[in-house]
């Protein structure tokens, strides 16, 4: 055979291989918060570790907070893309289960290393972090130890949160002030409500009006200052420690009932509790793995609340709609 | 004696300005008919004083109106309509624009006597008919008594018999106050039976006509 | 002989179809959304986050209130002072302030942000003294000033027609009466502009009711939210549809009563044509304050939207130019737009050509009444109805978000688009409509050389006013956007709660000069066109 019809042959036979590779090639959708979306947190390195050993595609589609992604889904209903919801945490866990669109993941959660046990079947954790406020050490030298320190009208502190609507650090944060201060909680809120700046709609946008100055003290993480230490080595930002205890975040993703590609999805899930998924996470998410590997240098910096809080799924899941209606009216 | 002279206006895009000259002894009552759009409203305008002339003078008995404001000018006009407001009685139409109120009650039911709308003081002007409003706006000039009178179309629109009896009012009460009358109709008619003197008004002057 | 006898059917009876198909279309659709409404499903698929209705009712109803007050007031008090000054340049500004009814409400909240906000003109200028104006834009005040700024501007340039419409003789005689300026207002000014208050009041408490993308950004949160924002925030942050049907069931009731006391008084605020040449201006100390308030209202009008082109201009262009979806957002905005004014001009003329060849009063009547009911349909909940009836179908919302934003938008602008064909049209058929027809001239002949011609600038009025309309829509977008597929004006409203305020700034300048341009340029092409044809 000559060369040219060689290079015909060759180059018709991986025509004809094309369109069969594409059918074999699903595509698995995301849904996620922007932060996870983006190019600087763990989507790229996600991406990359599971494309390679799965013969399929997977996007990571960035919804604009993460509960966000949850109402984006169920606005576009049966037919939305999206197979995998991922970002929600167990504080709106219980609402996400009701709405009756996610399927068993059938994941084994036994080897994980979390400060709680792990039961739920139908979605998986994949980090979990410590609601704090975050602080530039340099301009606030003093920063307050407590709710009560910081509510106090004398503080004179300037803080950042995020709609409990739409973000789970603002759900988290009702959460947390419930669990603090029980009954008492609507009074706190109403002393806290001076010093609130702004309530965001996603923890981003908080953050950025933070670093640029507008405010004093933002709700995140107190994993946060691992990203100024570790990425930008800069040792200023730390997270306050409050006496009354910080409440637990553990974010989780699950599986739509709607998806073609339930047994894919599956796979995915399954691979991110994997030491291998999990070591993308401390560096680009900035949270604590679930799996138990090591962690980078630089995060044993960080304060471990001595008192972590949790309210029972049972009383999150029966009364969040009235408490965050209470916040909502006490901060006006 | 009501003298204008060589008074001058153009409108804006006019090619050629009216130029009026014309003189009304007191007690006369001239009429100046001509087609419409040929300027008849501009003259009483301008006497008015809604309108500057821009040369030319307007001078009763030697004093020249020209610096005179209209509301200070001793001119009283008269509309086809509009003259009276809606919503105001009688009593309120003819009070308005004196200076004082003092004893107006029994000057304004003498005037309202007068024009033979005896007790129409408290009444709507828009319960009114086109010729009772006429009669009441002419008991507001008689009230006023201002020594120079405009009709503009005062006429028409009422029917016949409304109508004559207008002119006869007007005749009467301009011989009485020795008013210096101008009247501006296309009625025959009016001029007919009012004028003592006619004019026309083409090519944007005056010219009298002889009396027949 | 006999068949052409039979054969010719009555004048007029293709128009007659044409508009009954529109209205009965009209109402199809509206028929389609309320069963959408009621039909709903009220499971709990969302957050269990209580609603006062009750109290947001109340809110709702103190801020239109307050709104229409001020807005009245300061429209007669500028009618007032325009209608005795006399400028260069005082068309131009009539204009303008005719421009308020197209102006996005989005445009003006973000002028507002850039002048009063924290880190606005006002605080520039403040913080050097060491004063500050905080956050106090963010709340009733900010609302109530953009609504100000929008609806008296409006009620000024009604009032003022209205003014205008004295006849000159009555004013000549008040004058040479001498009568002094207040005497003048009451006499004069007073009853002209009388009959327009009730309908005027009744239009701009509706707009500040349902006002959605002014709230929306200047609210400041929860406690000033209108039934809009509420039935906006039960969707797409908690997902309540049950709350959301709720709403805006409560929504449709209060408009509706609204109008309808508002119809039965006979004065019309549609613009007169007569403008009246006397001029009369008041003594020198009653001018002085009427430039004092003509000042204030320019100033006021002006600034926010000057603010928003300096904004835009100084601002990163290619930032923004290089975020995707901005391009996305230009595109569907414009297209959206141009498809809904052509649509909006085509029901418009079916139903007001109809109009003026049906014989009884009640089949007038009827055929209109379809487009006047979107008038009390908000945009959000005109929206939620579509979005409702468009999951009862099975569809997906993206599949036909671009035609659901495409006829709401031209629905809404409907009612103004009769408003102005209506007496148009009418007045060329009692001109030419006996005539046209010993003449035999029917159906497209006849648009072509008596109507078209005559009603040209009316034609390009309502298109303008349709892709305006359409360009400034918030509501209808803010349940169908998504990242993928959105609107400029609904961009700049994400951008600003993410805090980008330089993407919200370009965006807000281009808005405003496509709005502005479109509103001034069309009817005066459309203008030169039928002058041309002369």
């Amino acid at each position: 055979m000559s060369f040219t019809k060689r290079l015909a042959l060759a180059a018709l036979i991986s025509f004809a291989a094309l369109p069969a590779s594409a059918q074999d090639n699903p595509v698995l959708t995301v849904y996620t918060y922007d932060a996870f979306a983006a190019d600087w947190g763990p989507a790229p390195g996600l991406k990359a570790g599971f494309e390679a050993q799965c013969d399929c595609t997977i996007n990571f589609v960035s919804a604009d907070s993460s509960i966000g992604a949850l109402r984006r889904v169920q606005l576009e209903g049966d037919t939305t893309e999206a197979d995998i919801v991922l970002g929600l945490d167990t504080s709106i866990l219980a609402e996400a289960r009701d709405t009756g669109l996610f399927a068993e993941h059938g994941v084994d959660t036994s080897g994980l290393d979390l400060p709680t046990e792990w039961e739920a079947p139908d979605f998986v954790p994949f980090d979990y972090g410590y609601f704090a406020f975050v602080y530039n050490s340099e301009t606030l030298p003093n920063p307050p130890r407590s709710f009560e320190e910081l509510a106090d009208e004398d503080s004179g502190i300037k803080i950042v949160i995020q709609d409990p609507r739409s973000a789970t650090p603002g759900l988290g944060l009702v959460l947390w002030l419930k669990a603090a201060y029980g009954d008492d909680a609507v009074e706190a809120w109403t002393d806290l409500a001076p010093q609130i700046v702004t309530v965001t709609r996603g923890w981003s946008e908080s953050y950025n009006l933070f670093l640029n100055g507008e405010a004093d003290m933002v709700l995140s993480y107190t994993t946060s200052p691992a990203y100024h230490l570790i990425a930008e080595d800069d040792d200023r930002f730390a997270a306050a420690p409050f006496e009354e205890g910080h409440y637990m975040q553990i974010e989780v993703a699950g599986v739509l009932s709607s998806s073609p590609n339930k047994d894919l999805a599956r796979d995915f899930l399954a691979w991110l509790i994997t030491p291998e998924a999990q070591s993308v996470i401390p560096t680009t998410n900035w949270m604590y793995p679930v799996a138990p590997i090591d962690l980078p240098d630089g995060f044993e910096t960080l304060t471990i609340p001595e008192k972590p809080l949790l309210l029972p799924d049972a009383d999150v899941a029966a009364n969040t709609g009235t408490w965050i209606a209470e916040m909502l009216d006490a901060i006006e | 004696m009501l003298r204008i002279e060589n008074l001058t206006f153009a409108h804006p895009g006019q090619t050629a300005p009216y130029q009026f000259d014309l003189e009304v002894a007191p007690g006369e009552i001239v009429a100046i008919s001509g087609t419409s759009g040929s300027g008849k409203s501009t003259l009483l305008d301008l006497v008015a004083g809604f309108l500057t002339p821009t040369n030319g003078e307007i001078a009763l008995d030697d004093r020249s109106l020209l610096p005179l404001p209209p509301e200070e000018r001793p001119v009283s006009i008269l509309f086809q309509d509009n003259n009276l407001f809606d919503h105001l009685t009688v009593a309120q139409n003819i009070a308005l624009g004196l200076q004082s109120t003092h004893g107006s009650e029994q000057a304004i039911s003498d005037v309202l006597k007068r024009v033979g709308l005896e007790g129409y003081a408290p009444r709507r002007a828009r319960s009114l008919s086109g010729g009772q409003q006429q009669r009441v706006a002419l008991a507001r000039t008689l009230l006023r008594d201002k020594p120079i009178l405009l009709l503009d179309e005062p006429f028409t629109g009422l029917d016949a018999e409304t109508a004559s009896s207008m002119r006869d009012l007007v005749k009467d009460l301009t011989n009485a106050k020795n008013w210096h009358v101008v009247l501006v109709s296309h009625d025959e008619d009016d001029a007919v039976f009012l004028a003592d003197r006619r004019f026309d008004l083409s090519g944007n002057q005056l010219t009298e006509r002889a009396k027949a | 002989m006999l068949s052409s006898s039979a054969l010719r059917m009555p004048s007029g009876s293709g128009r007659r179809a044409a508009g009954i198909l529109a209205a009965a279309a009209i109402t199809a659709l509206i028929g389609l959304i309320f069963w959408a409404l009621q039909n709903t499903t009220i499971t709990r698929t969302g957050s269990t986050i209580p609603v006062d209705i009750p109290h947001l009712l109340r809110m709702s109803a103190i801020q239109a209130g307050l709104t229409t007050l001020i807005s009245v007031v300061a429209g007669i008090a500028i009618a007032w002072s325009l209608d005795r000054l006399k400028f260069p340049g005082k068309p131009l500004l009539v204009g303008l302030f005719a421009s308020a009814i197209v102006t996005p409400g989005v445009v003006v909240a973000f002028g507002l942000i850039t002048i009063w906000g924290r880190a606005g003109w006002a605080n520039t200028v403040l913080n050097a003294m060491g004063l500050s104006v905080d956050s106090s834009i963010f709340g009733l005040y900010g609302i109530l000033l953009a609504h100000l700024i929008l609806d008296g501007t409006f009620a000024a340039r009604i009032l003022l027609s209205r003014l205008d419409a004295n006849p000159a003789t009555r004013l000549k005689t008040g004058r040479s009466l001498g009568l002094g300026a207040v005497r003048r207002f009451m006499v004069l000014d007073w009853p002209a502009m009388r009959g327009a208050i009730p309908g005027l009041s009744a239009i701009i408490f509706l707009l500040a009711f349902t006002s959605f993308p002014i709230v929306l950004l200047l609210g400041g949160g929860p406690a000033n939210q209108t039934l809009e924002v509420a039935i906006y925030s039960s969707v797409r942050l908690n997902f309540d549809l049950g709350a959301a049907v709720a709403l805006s069931l409560t929504q449709l009731v209060v408009c509706t009563a609204t109008i309808l006391p508002a119809l039965a008084f006979p004065g019309s605020i549609a613009p007169a044509g007569n403008t009246n040449s006397f001029f009369w201006p008041d003594r020198w100390s009653v001018r002085v304050l009427q430039i004092a308030i003509l000042g204030l209202g320019t100033i006021g009008f002006i600034l926010p939207l000057l603010a928003v082109l300096v904004g835009g201009v100084s601002a990163n262009l290619p930032v923004l130019m290089a975020r995707p979806n901005f391009w996305q957002a230009l595109g569907t905005s414009v297209s959206v737009g141009v498809s809904g004014a052509v649509l909006t001009l085509a029901l418009g003329l079916a139903i007001t050509l109809a109009r003026t060849n049906l014989k009884s009063r009640i089949g007038r009547t009827l055929i209109g009444l379809p487009a006047y009911t979107y008038l009390v349909v908000p945009s959000v909940v005109l929206s939620l109805g579509f979005f409702l009836l468009t999951r009862s179908l099975g569809l997906r919302p993206q599949s036909v978000a671009t035609l659901v934003l495409i006829l709401a938008s031209a629905l809404l602008a409907l009612p103004f688009a009769l408003a102005i064909l209506g007496p148009a049209v009418s007045a060329v058929a009692g001109r030419y409509d006996k005539l046209s027809r010993s003449l035999a001239l029917t159906g497209w002949l006849r648009w072509r050389l008596v109507e078209w011609p005559l009603i040209t600038r009316e034609i390009g009025i309502v298109l303008a006013m349709g892709f305006c309309f359409s360009l400034n829509d918030v509501g209808v977008i803010s349940l169908f956007g998504t990242d993928s597929f959105t609107t400029l004006p609904w961009l700049m409203v994400r951008a600003l709660g993410a805090y980008r305020s330089n993407d919200a700034a370009i965006i807000a300048a281009i808005l405003l000069t496509l709005c502005l341009t479109t509103f001034w340029l069309l009817p005066y092409l459309f203008g030169k066109l039928s002058n041309a044809q002369d």
